[in-house]
């Protein structure tokens, strides 16, 4: 065990240095800082996804969340001229306040009524900031958003770069913290079975409520970055695409786990690029669904449990070699 | 807004001919839940697909689509047994969630395999009846809408037939009620599996070529939305109720276009939820659900 925890200790700091660094390294290239920026965000997007699946909750609509951060932090930050390194977590609150009232409605509800319910809500809102609230919004043309830093500093993108990965950082230990916490504890019992939980007096409407909370909250967060990233918002943001990653990076690294979201969110990504630039528009998707496909059927507990799979395998493999050899 | 009767009538027509692409759609989806306690939701591709098949076959023989049902349900059904063979028996009794993840990775293989093939342009024909209209009761109906809801009437009846009066049908439902004891009668379920799927995989085909035939528009992610419509249906009338989704799609159906007309065309999508939502805050297993899972 102290053997595990060291390499995971190791790997930990390996990672952080490399994202501390790599933009150092490749003398802040513009195209590579824009690809780690936007994996650092979705980090945090599904890693906060990821911590709902401890208290046995799910989500199809967490796009609703990520929008609502990035709409909240960027009509503040336009109407009050607050800097966006404040109005970021404004719109998270906003989230996490939807969240509640989403949570709310949900925290009896279970699998694939979840599923249903919390997508429901991402089209609902969806439908509300495109054609109620129109003249606050802007429709569907959106708004314009401030970016953190203004793109006058030189190299902006880097600064904005180290303030995202700083956020990251506190936020995935701070889900640490929660989850090895008595928190996380009661999180599990719920997850494992609620009348259990419930007998040995843990309130699964109050854990799962404030997991629904603290996911909805950095979701939030999450969403505000990146559209003060890109530079603007429009109601595209609630979209079914948006709602699926955290769900297929988390899927793809490990369920379950710290490190899951970030390994999935790296390793898709880069992946996702990388068929990008081979030209295959309707292909990388195709690639990525079978991945996702044969993850869930072959290695159901993520990449994370990779290295695991293989040393449980090997002998097997290797027997079968040698009888292939001696034949 | 003063609504008179003719316009309530005419909205109820085109609410009942909505509801039966959406009662095909929920009626597969709970045949498989009922058999296989798996939900499937990638069914919107499913149809996606089938309403390409007839468009293809369309430009190809230019025969009358509503012909192309004999050609757009056993290829669904072929597809539906693959998908059934290769995706979800593997996780059959793994775990809920996985059947979700395993749908998501089907909706974005589906669609995108649409999309190479077809290209993501939005297509529609014209049907041969688009200018015939009937008028009962002083208001005209196309007649593509009366044929869409009695086709969709007779595939219905079809089902009821097959699953009430044929041994098949019976070991159908037999799996659907206790699969273990079905098991032990000798039913081979992992065959009642595959064939619950292919119907329901069929009746996403039928209502794919109903939706290319009514003249509506498609691409290749179309898909999504009546889907996941279907599945508030399958969970406002219950799941495995096949009379809830009945009466849920005509539900939906009609709420959807009445919506249309009062409220506006942009919340025609989000009434479904709002539906869905009311009916699980009120009654958590549905309108028609027996027991909480």
């Amino acid at each position: 065990m102290i053997e595990k925890n060291r390499v995971v200790l190791y790997l930990t700091v390996a990672t952080l240095a490399f994202a501390v660094l790599f933009p150092l390294v490749t003398g802040l290239n513009m195209y590579y800082l824009t690809v780690l920026i936007l994996i650092v965000i979705f980090i945090i997007f599904a890693s906060a996804w990821n911590f709902l699946t401890y208290s046995g909750q799910g989500s199809l609509g967490h796009a609703a969340f990520f929008g609502i951060g990035g709409y909240i932090s960027t009509l503040i930050a336009v109407k009050s001229g607050l800097t966006p390194y404040l109005t970021i977590f404004i719109g998270g609150a906003g989230a996490a306040l939807v969240g509640l009232f989403i949570g709310a409605i949900c925290v009896r509800m279970k699998e694939w009524f979840l599923a249903m319910v919390t997508f429901g809500f991402a089209v609902i809102i969806q439908v509300l900031v495109a054609s109620q609230f129109v003249s606050v919004t802007g429709g569907w043309d959106g708004v314009a958003a401030p970016p953190l830093i203004s793109n006058t500093v030189p190299n902006y993108l880097v600064y904005e770069y180290y303030s995202i990965l700083l956020i990251a950082v506190v936020v995935i230990l701070l889900f640490r913290t929660i989850l090895n916490s008595k928190i996380g504890l009661a999180f599990s019992a719920i997850r494992e079975n609620e009348l259990e939980a419930r007998a040995s007096g843990i309130d699964p409407v109050r854990y799962k409520l404030f997991a629904f909370m603290v996911s909805a909250y950095f979701s939030g967060l999450a969403g505000a970055l990146e559209i003060s990233y890109l530079g603007y918002v429009t109601p595209e943001i609630f979209g079914v695409d948006i709602s699926f990653w955290p769900i297929i990076y988390s899927i793809s690294g490990g369920l379950g786990t710290l490190a899951g979201p970030i390994i999935g969110t790296i390793v898709i990504t880069l992946l996702w690029d990388g068929l990008q630039s081979l030209g295959l528009t309707y292909g990388r998707f195709i690639i990525i669904g079978i991945i996702l496909v044969l993850v869930v059927i072959f290695l159901p507990r993520g990449l994370v449990s990779l290295p695991e799979v293989i040393k449980k395998r090997a002998p097997v493999w290797k027997a079968r070699f040698n009888k292939l050899l001696s034949k | 807004m003063e609504i008179g009767l003719d316009i309530f009538l005419q909205v109820m027509v085109w609410g009942l001919y909505a509801g039966c692409i959406y009662i095909l759609l929920a009626t597969g989806l709970n045949l498989i839940f009922g058999v296989m306690k798996v939900v499937n939701f990638a069914h919107g591709q499913l149809l996606m697909i089938g309403a390409y098949v007839t468009f293809s076959f369309f430009v190809l023989t230019g025969f009358n689509p509503y012909v192309l049902l004999a050609a757009s349900i056993p290829i669904l059904i072929v597809i539906g047994v693959c998908i059934e063979r290769l995706c979800f028996r593997p996780i059959l009794g793994t775990g809920k969630l996985n059947e979700i993840f395993i749908s998501i990775g089907l909706i974005y293989i589906l669609e995108n395999v649409a999309a190479m093939i077809w290209t993501d342009e939005w297509k529609t024909i014209r049907s041969p009846f688009e200018e015939i209209t009937v008028t009962i009761g002083g208001m005209k109906i196309p007649v593509d809408y009366l044929i869409i809801i009695v086709t969709t009437v007779l595939i219905l009846v079809g089902l009821y037939i097959f699953l009430k009066k044929t041994r098949l049908g019976l070991a159908v439902r037999a799996t659907s009620q206790n699969r273990k004891a079905a098991m032990l009668v000798g039913i081979n379920v992992e065959r009642m599996d595959m064939l619950s799927f292919g119907i329901g995989a069929g009746l996403a085909g039928a209502a794919g070529t109903l939706w290319v035939v009514s003249g509506q528009v498609f691409n290749p992610y179309m898909g999504s939305v009546p889907a996941v419509k279907a599945f508030a249906i399958v969970i406002i009338g219950g799941l495995g109720s096949i009379p809830g989704a009945i009466i849920g799609g005509l539900i939906l159906g009609i709420a959807e276009n009445f919506t249309v007309l009062t409220i506006g065309g942009a919340w025609k999508d989000a009434v479904a939820f709002l539906i869905l939502i009311l009916v699980l805050i009120i009654k958590p297993n549905g309108l028609f659900g027996e027991k909480a899972e």
